[in-house]
């Protein structure tokens, strides 16, 4: 007997998002549709003003479509209003950025435990599941660090802690490397690349850069808002 | 090329040198120290809502002690003013005071009443004791304005409408027996270094006579121990016996009888040559404090002012440390925390800045007015100057509202912006 197909974490279906720039309107998705399984390791590719970043965001639920659906985890996001997808995000989505954006007056440990005042996790349970992300990226010993105090590849690995302290299915990256040299990006990307392995985790990654979407278990490429291949 | 690396040496070794102090004045900063305490407290028990709060608000240290401090002096001048504002319009209340009555010229304060009148005045029922009390308004020394006041009064009468304050035994007896002697306030005393015995010289201002008195007896412990009495028999003996004196002094047998005396005096002389306009101490007060003018709208008006340019600085310095954060808070509503949940940060940094100004400046006017030497600071215009609860609560409400007005503008621009349009700005 054949294994069920795995049901996918990411539905998205006829998905469009047009822009309005003074008296113009800006596709920047045009009838998009794609699903993503629990464990992939999707990467996002595409020229400048593709729509990659903008189906990432809608994916990660920072901004709505004009028309289409866009499911994660069974829940259309286009539907929640502006608290119940702060809660949901918070819950299912970590994000990734390309330039860190640590807050930078708390220490890495800090910056770690940020997204987990929203939970009803005791102080105690915050510190272990903070310390636990850390040591996962390889910086239990950089903690009290401010981000000033740390290299860039040792932010980003601290912003990966961020993103995986409360246990999210989705970890969603936007270009993650574009500020790190190769050695750092090369750890980053591996980190990434665990996650989906070890861990389940889902990992939707836009990047520019082939070296770095080789590290992905599938590219999709979108050109003007389409999606014109998908390569696993 | 040795000269060069000597003078870029030289240049790196002043450069430290500077930062070390600069390194060491921080810590001098009320801020610093409170930054740390908040680090430790993190350190020690994670962190909470509030440290997170607390730590970035005093991200720009100097930017936060120059909003406490404009809130501060803003503050500080606003319980400045409204405490002038209930010193020159609010007479200090003594108990005394709604006993004392004062009978004066219908016409005006200036035009005298005649002498004659003291016997029917005596004989109204409730009047207890009755003086002539003219104010004489003479310079002292060489002063060209003297703030206290001289009176020519009956010592013998005067004695019973005094009824409040402390008297040093037997020297009030020598006032009563010396024609050209005083009784002297003991806040007047202490400011010119008088004693007992000392003489003290006024210069005619509304009178064409000058004043030679020696000083007798001093008075302390009442509303105002400024004052300067004398004989009037020495004023009518100067001025040729014209028979007349400037207002009465009345003092009544309780509160209850006051409005009944008051209704008879003015009763005893209707129709005469020099009809009287009787009424308490303390509403003749109120009465010469509006000659002054307005005074309660010019204070307010400037406390007006004072209050918008307050919320003028202080939304524009919220606005612009929020704006500088903008991606920093879209980082947070994209990590899960909502709107109001970024209101309420924005709201509690500014409320606490607008409180630890209003703490700063309300206290300290507080204890600047409390434990100052108000007399000779302001020449001895004012002897009173008390900041009550009321003006410090008044002080606190608008630091308050302060807070609250200042983090509307910056939270709606947060709220209004997008997670995509707030991380797309530039740190």
């Amino acid at each position: 007997m054949a294994a069920p197909p795995p049901v996918s974490i990411v539905v998205v279906r006829d998905l469009s998002k047009i822009y309005r720039q003074g008296d113009i309107n800006v596709t920047a998705l045009n009838s998009v549709s794609l699903d993503i399984a629990p464990g992939e390791f999707v990467v996002l590719m595409g020229p400048s003003g593709s729509g990659k970043s903008t189906l990432l965001h809608i994916i990660a639920g920072i901004d709505q479509p004009t028309s289409g659906s866009a499911k994660v985890q069974g829940i259309d996001i286009a539907r929640l209003n502006q608290s119940q997808l702060a809660d949901w995000r918070n819950q299912n989505v970590g994000f990734v950025f390309q330039s860190f954006n640590l807050i930078p007056v708390l220490t890495a440990a800090e910056n770690v435990e940020l997204p987990l005042l929203l939970t009803n996790l005791s102080r105690k349970e915050r510190r272990l599941q903070t310390q636990t992300a850390l040591e996962l990226v390889g910086l239990a010993d950089r903690g009290h660090h401010r981000p000033d105090q740390l290299s860039g590849g040792q932010q980003q690995r601290a912003a990966i802690a961020r993103a995986l302290v409360t246990d999210p299915a989705l970890i969603v990256a936007d270009e993650p490397t574009g500020n790190l040299d190769a050695k750092s990006a090369a750890d980053v990307l591996e980190i990434l690349q665990s996650l989906t392995r070890t861990a389940g985790k889902t990992v939707v990654m836009v990047t520019h850069d082939p070296k770095s979407a080789a590290y992905g278990s599938r590219s999709l490429h979108l050109e003007k808002g389409e999606l014109v291949n998908d390569a696993k | 090329m040795g000269f060069i690396t000597d003078y870029i040496q030289l240049q790196k070794a002043k450069l430290a040198h500077e930062r070390a102090f600069l390194h060491l004045l921080r810590w001098f900063s009320p801020l610093v120290w409170l930054d740390y305490l908040l680090r430790l407290i993190v350190r020690r028990f994670g962190l909470s809502y509030l440290t997170f709060i607390g730590i970035s608000a005093l991200r720009n240290q100097r930017r936060a002690l120059l909003t406490i401090i404009s809130v501060a002096v803003s503050c500080a001048l606003l319980v400045t003013l409204l405490t002038l504002q209930r010193e020159l319009t609010v007479p200090p209340e003594s108990e005394a005071a709604s006993l004392r009555i004062i009978a004066r010229n219908k016409v005006s304060l200036a035009q005298p009443l005649p002498a004659k009148q003291l016997p029917i005045i005596e004989k109204i029922p409730g009047v207890v004791a009755v003086s002539p009390f003219t104010f004489f308004g003479g310079n002292f020394r060489e002063e060209t304005v003297t703030s206290f006041a001289q009176f020519a009064v009956d010592p013998v009468r005067f004695k019973d409408l005094i009824v409040e304050g402390h008297i040093a035994e037997g020297t009030y007896e020598a006032f009563i027996k010396d024609r050209t002697s005083c009784f002297v306030g003991a806040d007047t005393m202490k400011r010119y270094g008088l004693k007992i015995g000392d003489k003290m010289r006024f210069t005619g201002t509304f009178y064409p006579v000058d004043l030679d008195l020696k000083i007798a007896a001093v008075f302390q412990g009442t509303v105002d121990d400024r004052g300067v009495f004398f004989h009037h028999k020495l004023l009518d003996e100067l001025m040729g016996d014209p028979g007349t004196v400037g207002t009465w002094y009345l003092r009544v047998a309780s509160a209850g009888v006051a409005n009944d005396v008051i209704a008879r005096v003015n009763k005893a002389f209707e129709n005469s040559s020099a009809e009287v306009r009787a009424e308490t101490e303390r509403a003749f007060q109120m009465g010469f404090i509006s000659m002054l003018g307005n005074v309660k709208l010019l204070i307010g008006s400037i406390s007006a002012v004072v209050v918008f340019t307050l919320v003028l600085v202080t939304v524009s310095t919220m606005s612009m440390a929020i704006r500088e954060r903008f991606r920093e808070l879209a980082v947070l509503k994209a990590l899960g925390f909502r709107r109001t949940e970024l209101f309420s940060f924005i709201l509690a940094e500014s409320f606490g800045l607008a409180a630890l100004g209003a703490l700063v400046g309300i206290g300290g006017a507080w204890a600047f007015w409390t434990f100052m030497d108000l007399q000779k600071m302001t020449n001895g215009f004012l002897i009173y100057f008390e900041v009550t609860p009321r003006i410090m609560a008044t002080g606190a409400v608008v630091a308050a509202l302060l807070g609250i007005v200042s983090a509307i503008a910056p939270s709606l621009a947060v709220a209004r912006t997008s997670v995509v349009e707030g991380l797309k700005t530039l740190d």
